[in-house]
């Protein structure tokens, strides 16, 4: 092959693909906030004594679990508009997406981080009358909470990256701004590098942070 | 018949499945206020399964039970307001781990009667003087003794001032020289009145605090009376050899 790199016309356009990086964080964040509520919420429903209320939690965590991320994002942007009526946004279509899929998935770490406070602890808290949300609240949450803290911040790697598949439907996060520019300037290969390279340098610290907390708040029992 | 001898909880017929299994096959039972019973029996003979029907940690399977003439029984009882009346002390403390001693013993008044800060801590500390702990208010549980989290599990149980109190094996998890410091609080609050089902093995405490001994075998009271008639005069074989297997009848 004989191609001649061009990095500095790759590197003229940074500033640029950086614009996109404000979205990407913004994006997280949000999507983040959206499973963090979402997820406990769900996760709560699939302990409910009835069926009619675990039932509906459960296959919202199987759907957003067994379908691929970017059939979901597309879904929520063209299909929903058209079965629902409410046309929302690109931003806030793959925001939706985001957030709904963070949140199947989290509902999984609270109810693995609940499951793993000793049944000796519930028995406590319903011995002294406390009911069911109570105990939750007060009892089994606040030591659930450490064994969930790895988890979520590996969960808030993948989201940071899969902001990425939101450049399907022309949301303007990094990855959108890479393939406005690659076509612009026609030198796709160093503009998918150097965004490839960015995302790596932004990704990696939070990786190591996340084996970090992992070592950090590992249960010892 | 005076206020004493008021029957406060009453048993007719419990029986609890596990599946197929039957670990409660028929029991009644009536216990007076202010009686001390204490409940013995081989592991599996049901004692604690009984026990945790009392406060409905485990749901009964056939049978009614009465708490003060009320039944607490069936598919509508309130829970939450039958168990603040009935205080329970577990084998394994299960004291809360992310709290204090005060807080674990603040916890029931504050979250469950909704009592204000400062009147929960001034009662709390008076639990703990009373289970003398008061200088371990500010300790973790991690930082405690077992016999000293079992005090304040009591103490936690005490704070909601129930009607009855029910002890399942609360000294089987603790090293023998911290048995006493346990049975000394139990055998306080005995004399303070309290209604108390103790199901134990410490048969010395039975025989100095309880006013009634049950011996269960198979899901069922074989055998109930006064504790020196059931420790050294058991009329039920069953009974004698249990008995004699924990070394107490020594001839």
């Amino acid at each position: 092959m004989n191609y001649t790199w061009r990095f500095d016309v790759a590197l003229q356009s940074l500033p640029q693909l950086l614009e996109g990086l404000g979205l990407t964080c913004l994006l997280t964040v949000l999507a983040m906030a959206i499973g963090l509520v979402v997820g406990l919420i769900i996760a709560v429903m699939r302990f409910s004594r009835w069926k009619a209320i675990r039932l509906p939690a459960y296959a919202f965590t199987e759907v957003f679990r067994t379908t691929p991320l970017l059939v979901q994002v597309i879904w929520v942007f063209t299909v929903l508009p058209l079965t629902v009526g409410i046309t929302l946004s690109p931003f806030f279509s793959g925001l939706v997406a985001l957030g709904l899929n963070v949140a199947a998935f989290m509902s999984e770490v609270y109810r693995a981080g609940i499951s793993s406070v000793a049944a000796g602890q519930t028995h406590a808290a319903f011995a002294l009358g406390m009911t069911r949300l109570q105990a939750l609240r007060r009892i089994i949450l606040p030591q659930a909470v450490l064994r969930m803290v790895p988890p979520m911040a590996a969960m808030w790697v993948a989201l940071f990256k899969d902001t990425s598949i939101l450049a399907a439907i022309g949301v303007a996060e990094m990855m959108t701004q890479a393939r406005v520019l690659a076509s612009e300037t026609y030198r796709p290969m160093e503009i998918y590098t150097l965004v490839a390279v960015v995302y790596f340098l932004l990704t990696y610290p939070q990786s190591l942070a996340v084996n970090w907390l992992f070592s950090r708040f590992r249960v010892k029992e | 018949m005076s206020v004493q001898t008021l029957p406060i909880l009453r048993v007719e017929g419990l029986i609890k499945r596990y599946g197929t299994l039957e670990v409660l096959r028929g029991v009644d039972l009536t216990v007076r206020r202010g009686e001390v019973v204490v409940i013995i029996g081989p592991s599996g003979s049901g004692k604690s399964s009984l026990l945790k029907c009392l406060n409905r940690l485990e749901e009964p399977s056939g049978g009614r039970i009465f708490l003060d003439d009320s039944e607490i029984t069936g598919k509508h009882a309130d829970l939450p307001r039958i168990r603040r009346k009935v205080g329970m002390v577990f084998q394994h403390f299960n004291l809360f781990p992310h709290m204090t001693a005060i807080e674990n013993v603040m916890e029931g008044p504050r979250t469950v009667l909704g009592l204000g800060r400062a009147e929960a801590e001034a009662s709390a500390r008076d639990l703990l003087a009373k289970v003398s702990l008061a200088d371990k208010a500010q300790a973790s549980p991690a930082q405690l003794s077992g016999g000293q989290q079992q005090r304040v599990a009591i103490a936690r149980a005490l704070a909601m001032n129930p009607d009855v109190m029910l002890f399942d094996e609360v000294t089987s998890a603790l090293d023998p020289e911290l048995v006493g410091e346990v049975l000394t609080v139990m055998k306080r609050l005995a004399d303070e009145g309290m209604t108390m089902l103790v199901v134990t093995h410490e048969m010395s405490f039975g025989r100095q605090v309880a006013d009634r001994a049950l011996m269960m075998d198979q899901g069922m009271i074989i055998e109930e009376g006064a504790p020196e008639q059931i420790f050294t005069q058991a009329q039920h074989e069953r009974t004698r050899r249990f008995l004699r297997q924990l070394a107490w009848v020594a001839s």
